[in-house]
C-alpha cells in the first residue's frame, strides 16, 4: 500500500507533536478530520492531557456548532472518563435530534448508572433515532425495566413491534406517544398494535388519530377503531376534523381582483403569474398611451370578471378526499 | 362570577336543550366550534325519539357538512325506518364521500332488509371509506352473499386481500372493475392478485398496468405479467405506452420561449418566477424608453428579446427531456 497521506502531509494533524505541545485547541481541532484515525488519535491524545483538556471539551461543547459538538460527543465517548457523564445527560436536551441521539449512545458506551434516569426520559422522545439510541444504551447498562409500561418503552425505542404487541394494554401510553411521529409509518405502526391491544382504553389515542393530517394514518385508525370497542357511526365525524386543505374561494377573489392573476397561483394554477405578468405588461402599456381615467375604467371590470371567475372556480374545486 | 358564566356560553349545556326539546338548537350545536359539543349534541338528537325525524331529514338538505353528519349520526340511533329514503339518496348520489359513508352506517345501524340493493350498489363506490362502512353496514344488517360476486365486491371492500385470492378466477370481474381505484397501493394490489389468478382477462390488466400513471403499479404489473403469460419481451413496449405523467417537454420550451422563466416555473424550478419578472421588467423598460418611436418600436424589445429566449427554450428543451426521461 502506498500512504497517499503523505501526499497530504501539511493537512494531516501531528497528533503527536500537538500532545507534546499540549496544543488543545490545535486538537479538538483535530477532531474535525475527515480521517477516522487522526479523529480517534486526538481524541485519545485529549484524554490523556486529562482534566484541562475536558474542560476544553466541555466549553467547547456547550459553544460550537451542531457538527462539532457531534465530533466532541465522539471524543467523549473514545475518553470514557465518567466526569463527562453530567455535561452529557445535559445534552440529552439538545435541540438537535442527531446531538441528542449521539449524546444517548455516549452514556451507552460509557455506562455509568447514574445515565439511567435522563435515558429513560429520552424514551419519550419525539425522535425515532433518540428513542433507538436510548434504548440501546439502557440495554446496555442492563437496566432492566421495573413494570410493563417502562418495558412498552423501551420496545417501542428499539422498534420490536412484535414484543410491545404481547406486552398488552400496558403499551398504550408508549404507542399513545409516538402517534405525534414525524414519520408516519411509526404512526401506523402504532395504529396497527392498538387496533390489535382490541382494548376500550386505547380509545382516546384512536379518536385522535382520526384527524391525523395523512390519509394513510387516517385510514388505518378507521380499521383500527371498531376493534378497540369505537362505534362505527362516529368514525365519519372523527375525520370531519383532519386539517382541510381546501382553499378559500373568498381569498382567491379579493387576491384575483386586487392583482389580477395571483389569485390563480393562489389555488395552484401555475399559468396564474402568466395573467399576472400579461396584466401589469398591459396596465403600464395602457397607462402611458391610452390615459389614466381610461385605463381604470377598463381594468376594473375586467378585474371583477377575474375575481368573479376566481371565485368560481374555487367554489367548484373538488374537497380534497378523504 | 362572570367567569363561570362565560364558560357555560362556550361550552353550551346539551341537558337543558333536550329537557326543552329544543330540536333545532341541538341541530344549531352541530356545528359547533368544540368537537366535543358538537358530538353531545348529536347525541342528544338521537334520543329524540320518531317525532323528530321528519325534521332531521329537512336539515338533511343543508349545505354545511358537520350538521349534516350529525343529523345522519342522530338518524342512526333513532332507528326510524322513515329515514332510509333520505339515506339513501344521499348514498346514491352525494358528492362528499364522507357523507355517503356516514349514510351507508346509518343504514346498517338502522338494520331494515330492504336496505340490502342500496348497500350493495355502495360496494361499488368509488370511496375506500364508503365501500368499508357499506360491507360494514352489511355485516350488521346480517346479508350474507349469494353471488361470487357480491362476496368479492364484499372482500374488496373490507381490503381482506387474502380472502380474495382465495375466491380465485370468480373475484376477476370485481377486480378489474375496482382498477380506476384513485389509491395507488390498492391498485398495485389488485394487478399482484390479477397476475396470481391468470388467465386471458387479468393478462389484459396486467397489460393496462403497465400503462398506469404511478411507478409502483407499474412495476407490479411487469412482475404479474410475466406470471399472466405476457411474453416479457413485450413489456418495455408496454411499458412506453405510459401516460407521460411530467410536465410536458415542448410546453416548457415554448413558454421559456414567450414569457423567459415561466417554463421553468411550470418545471417546478423556483427560481423561474425570478428569472420571469427580471425579463418582463426588462420589457416594459425599454419600451418606456422607445415609445416616442411609436407605436413601431413597442415591438423592438421583442425582436431583440426573442433571439435571447430562443437560446434559453434550446437550453429548457434538453433540460425537460433529460428529466422527464429519468424515471421509468
Amino acid at each position: 500500500m502506498v500512504d497517499l497521506s503523505a501526499l497530504f502531509g501539511q493537512k494531516k494533524a501531528d497528533i503527536k507533536k500537538l500532545t507534546a505541545a499540549k496544543d488543545i485547541s490545535g486538537l479538538i481541532r483535530a477532531l474535525h478530520s475527515s480521517d477516522m484515525n487522526t479523529q480517534s488519535e486526538a481524541a485519545k491524545a485529549l484524554g490523556s492531557l486529562g482534566p484541562a483538556a475536558m474542560d476544553a471539551l466541555i466549553r467547547a461543547l456547550k459553544k460550537r456548532g451542531k457538527v462539532i459538538r457531534l465530533v466532541i460527543i465522539q471524543a467523549l465517548t473514545e475518553i470514557r472518563d465518567p466526569k463527562s457523564v453530567p455535561v452529557l445527560i445535559e445534552t440529552l436536551k439538545d435541540e438537535s435530534s442527531e446531538v441528542r441521539w449521539e449524546a444517548a449512545i455516549a452514556l451507552g458506551e460509557i455506562g455509568e448508572p447514574q445515565a439511567i434516569e435522563p435515558l429513560i426520559t429520552c424514551l419519550r422522545d419525539h425522535d425515532k433515532y433518540v428513542r433507538l439510541g436510548a434504548a440501546f444504551s439502557l440495554a446496555r447498562i442492563g437496566w432492566k425495566p421495573p413494570n410493563d409500561e417502562e418495558k412498552a418503552f423501551l420496545f417501542v425505542g428499539m422498534q420490536e413491534w412484535k414484543a410491545v404487541q404481547l406486552i398488552g394494554n400496558s403499551a398504550i401510553p408508549a404507542l399513545t406517544n409516538i402517534l405525534h411521529d414525524r414519520h408516519s409509518n411509526v404512526r401506523i405502526r402504532a395504529i396497527e398494535i392498538l387496533g390489535e391491544l382490541k382494548s376500550t382504553q386505547a380509545t382516546p389515542a384512536l379518536i385522535q388519530s382520526l384527524a391525523d393530517e395523512n390519509s394513510e394514518v387516517r385510514w388505518k385508525a378507521v380499521l383500527a377503531s371498531p376493534k378497540c370497542g369505537i362505534k362505527l357511526m362516529h368514525l365519519p365525524r372523527g375525520l370531519s376534523r383532519r386539517p382541510k386543505l381546501k382553499k378559500n374561494p373568498l381569498i382567491a377573489g379579493f387576491l384575483n381582483f386586487m392583482i389580477p392573476g395571483v389569485g390563480y397561483a393562489y389555488i395552484g394554477k401555475w399559468w396564474g403569474v402568466m395573467i399576472y405578468e400579461v396584466d401589469i405588461f398591459a396596465t403600464v402599456w395602457a397607462f402611458k398611451f391610452l390615459g389614466e381615467e381610461f385605463t381604470y375604467w377598463t381594468l376594473l371590470p375586467l378585474d371583477l370578471l377575474l375575481a368573479l371567475h376566481a371565485y368560481y372556480i374555487t367554489t367548484k374545486m373538488p374537497e380534497p378526499s378523504i | 362570577m362572570p367567569f363561570p358564566r362565560l364558560l357555560a356560553l362556550k361550552r353550551p349545556d346539551t341537558k337543558v336543550l333536550v329537557e326543552a326539546r329544543d330540536i333545532k338548537g341541538l341541530i344549531r350545536l352541530l356545528d359547533h366550534g368544540d368537537f366535543d359539543t358538537q358530538w353531545r349534541a348529536a347525541r342528544a338528537l338521537g334520543t329524540m325519539g320518531n317525532d323528530a325525524t321528519s325534521l332531521l331529514l329537512r336539515v338533511l338538505e343543508n349545505p354545511n357538512i358537520n350538521i349534516r353528519l350529525g343529523v345522519i349520526e342522530a338518524l342512526a340511533s333513532i332507528r326510524d325506518p322513515a329515514a332510509i329514503k333520505g339515506l339513501q339518496g344521499i348514498l346514491a348520489s352525494d358528492e362528499t364521500s364522507e357523507l355517503r359513508w356516514a349514510a351507508a352506517l346509518a343504514l346498517g345501524e338502522i338494520g331494515h332488509q330492504t336496505v340490502t340493493p342500496a348497500l350493495l350498489s355502495a360496494l361499488r363506490d368509488d370511496d375506500r371509506y364508503v365501500r368499508y362502512g357499506a360491507a360494514k353496514a352489511l355485516e350488521q344488517v346480517g346479508w350474507s352473499a349469494e353471488t361470487d360476486q357480491d362476496r368479492a365486491f364484499y372482500y374488496i371492500a373490507l381490503q381482506d386481500w387474502d380472502a380474495i385470492k382465495k375466491l380465485g378466477k370468480s373475484a376477476t370481474g370485481p377486480l378489474i372493475d375496482r382498477l380506476k381505484e384513485r389509491h395507488p397501493a390498492i391498485r398495485a394490489q389488485i394487478i399482484e392478485i390479477l397476475g396470481s389468478i391468470g388467465g386471458v382477462e387479468p393478462r389484459r390488466s396486467c397489460e393496462q398496468g403497465l400503462r398506469d400513471p404511478d411507478g409502483d403499479v407499474r412495476w407490479r404489473a411487469v412482475l404479474s405479467s410475466s406470471r399472466c403469460g405476457v411474453p416479457t419481451s413485450q413489456l418495455p413496449m408496454g411499458l412506453s405506452k405510459r401516460p407521460r405523467t411530467g410536465p410536458s417537454v415542448f410546453g416548457a420550451t415554448l413558454l421559456n420561449f414567450f414569457f423567459l422563466g415561466l417554463g421553468y416555473d411550470y418545471l417546478g424550478k423556483w427560481w423561474g418566477l425570478l428569472i420571469l419578472e427580471t425579463y418582463m421588467t426588462l420589457i416594459v423598460l425599454a419600451q418606456l424608453e422607445l415609445s416616442p418611436f411609436m407605436p413601431f418600436m413597442t415591438f423592438m424589445p421583442f425582436i431583440i428579446a426573442y433571439p435571447v429566449t430562443a437560446i434559453f427554450a434550446t437550453q429548457t428543451f434538453f433540460m425537460a427531456k433529460r428529466e422527464s426521461d429519468l424515471s421509468v
